[in-house]
């Protein structure tokens, strides 16, 4: 038992490098030689999957790309994802930018569902700008462009990405504000993003709306599901991995669930080991 | 491959590499990584709300094409019309930059109050509707409504409500510092302390996910990077930074700690 004790206490008091390097392995070994592990989806995404299915179809509904490079690997297959559900019911995509990176995120996003680019003809689309999407671009201000979309999208945006004038632009025909807008999304990474849409953009107006956030904000998002301020919520890597299986088009979020898995393992051994060093270690210094 | 996008790959690899370079201990290709960052982070930002925002937004309001003001020679035609209360933003705005002069550091509380009152405004309604009552709302549930089941792991059901109830009341009662917490009433407030702690917990195994999803991403990028299109730019970095980080670490040896 002493023997069992001390190299448990070994391993609790083990450098954090070799932690680090273990970590680093263990999610390394299974994206270099590709694992497949069930991804069973959770209520909260299949309650945002049947959100989208709803939304009449050829609907106008608004986008917004609320991340950057820093947390694209949770929000970016979501977003992309959610594009491709939505063209694939015909709806009119306008997207906005609460993030300045995001402009480029959405650039990438609709790069990689364009048939011109990116052609496999079972996940991509033959979309045009104007007509499919728009990208309306960054406003700084976080929630007082929410509220200024809220109230008067033209005086919050009057030219879209490339400089053209929102008010010469036919997709924009009949859009004033979020009312006109079938559905609200947002693909969020922090501040501002879905507290704010909820707060300032779906709660005024009574749009329906959803949201795909990183894990970090998961706990605090989700009570907004509960009370039906949100329709659904895509939970980080794994809430993007279900609904890529239940939009049936498997991407990089399901590929990166095996080495999630076998890291939280790896975790969940050490908190184990730790503890119970830790509780060894006290009941010794209370012995002696 | 374009030159561009090798040249990109090899700068993401670097800049990755030198970030995680960290784990081992504090180095000079972390602190260029983390300089590199901070300062195109804000750049980056500055340019884009100028060009975005202040150009478009307020230029294009105090100097339209054809305005009052076309005299001066500034004319921005984004489809506005002169309007003279845009010039007190302006101002607000100009006045915060001139914090950098120690004469004028006062200028900058005007700017900085007037952006606080309304963010206090605007927050105040938010918070109120959505967080507060439409929570409390959402919180007052029927116990014992004869339509639900007893038991359910996912959906509505009266245990479910039961520990909705009992976590909401024994959680608030723990912030509930008027009245010592002792005999029945500090068992309750107990019983909301481990209610907050599963929370916590929940908190912290999201936040940890959170954390190997973003270097799944970054890993997968990496791996990318390492194939022959991009000259093997993972690799080759790679190797650089551990040969010279090996000879910085037996220059300057870490010191023990006591």
């Amino acid at each position: 038992m002493k023997f069992l004790e001390d190299i448990i206490l070994k391993l609790g008091a083990v450098d954090r490098r070799v932690i680090f390097i273990l970590i680093g392995l263990a999610v390394l070994i299974p994206l270099l030689t590709p694992i497949s592990l069930p991804v069973r989806e959770t209520p909260t995404t299949v309650k945002f999957y049947d959100g989208i299915e709803d939304i009449p179809k050829n609907s106008k509904v608004l986008v917004s790309f609320d991340y950057g490079p820093s947390t694209r690997p949770e929000i970016h297959p979501m977003n992309v994802g959610v594009l491709r559900h939505m063209l694939r019911n015909g709806h009119q995509i306008y997207i906005s930018c609460l993030w300045p990176d995001g402009i480029y995120m959405a650039l990438d996003a609709l790069e990689e569902i364009t048939d011109e680019v990116n052609p496999d003809n079972v996940s991509t689309f033959d979309i045009k700008e104007y007509e499919d999407y728009i990208l309306l671009g960054y406003r700084p201000g976080a929630e007082a462009v929410i509220k200024g979309l809220a109230s008067d999208l033209r005086k919050v945006y009057t030219v879209d990405v490339n400089g053209n004038f929102i008010d010469d632009i036919e997709m924009m025909d009949g859009i004033k504000n979020l009312n006109d807008f079938a559905y609200i999304y947002s693909g969020s990474a922090g501040y501002p993003g879905t507290f704010e849409w909820v707060k300032y953009g779906g709660d005024p107006t009574g749009v329906p709306m959803s949201s795909g956030t990183t894990s970090v904000q998961v706990n605090e998002v989700i009570p907004y599901v509960q009370t039906g301020q949100l329709i659904g919520l895509l939970a980080g890597m794994p809430g993007a991995a279900e609904y890529e299986k239940l939009i049936n088009v498997p991407g990089i979020a399901i590929q990166g669930m095996a080495a999630q898995s076998f890291a939280h393992i790896v975790i969940v051994i050490f908190i184990v080991f730790g503890n119970l060093a830790f509780f060894i270690k006290q009941r010794r210094d209370r012995k002696y | 491959m374009s030159f561009s996008a090798i040249l990109g790959a090899w700068i993401a690899a670097f800049l990755t590499l030198g970030i995680f370079s960290y784990l081992y201990r504090d180095n000079p290709f972390y602190k260029i990584a983390e300089h590199v960052f901070v300062g195109i982070s804000a750049a980056y930002v500055a340019a884009i709300s100028f060009w975005t925002q202040i150009y478009p937004n307020l230029f294009g309001r105090l100097f339209p094409k054809d305005g009052p003001l076309a005299f001066t020679g500034l004319e921005f035609d984004f489809n506005h019309e002169f309007n003279i209360l845009y010039l007190f933003p302006m101002l607000l705005g100009i006045m915060m930059l001139l914090s950098v002069f120690q004469q004028f550091n006062w200028m900058a509380r005007w700017g900085i109050a007037y952006t606080v009152a309304i963010a206090a405004g605007l927050k105040a309604f938010g918070y109120l509707n959505s967080n507060v009552l439409n929570q409390v709302k959402a919180s007052s549930v029927d116990i014992f409504s004869g339509s639900l089941p007893f038991f359910s792991l996912g959906g509505d059901s009266v245990f479910n409500n039961i520990v909705l109830l009992v976590g909401t009341l024994s959680a608030l009662m723990y912030f509930y510092f008027s009245k010592e917490q002792t005999g029945n009433f500090g068992r309750f407030t107990r019983l909301g302390i481990y209610f907050l702690m599963v929370s916590f917990g929940a908190s912290f195994g999201f936040a940890v996910m959170g954390r190997i999803s973003l270097l799944v991403g970054r890993f997968n990028d990496l791996i990318e990077y390492s194939s022959a299109d991009y000259n093997y730019a993972t690799l080759g970095v790679l190797v650089f930074i551990i040969v010279t980080l090996g000879f910085w670490s037996f220059q300057n040896p870490e010191r023990k700690e006591n």
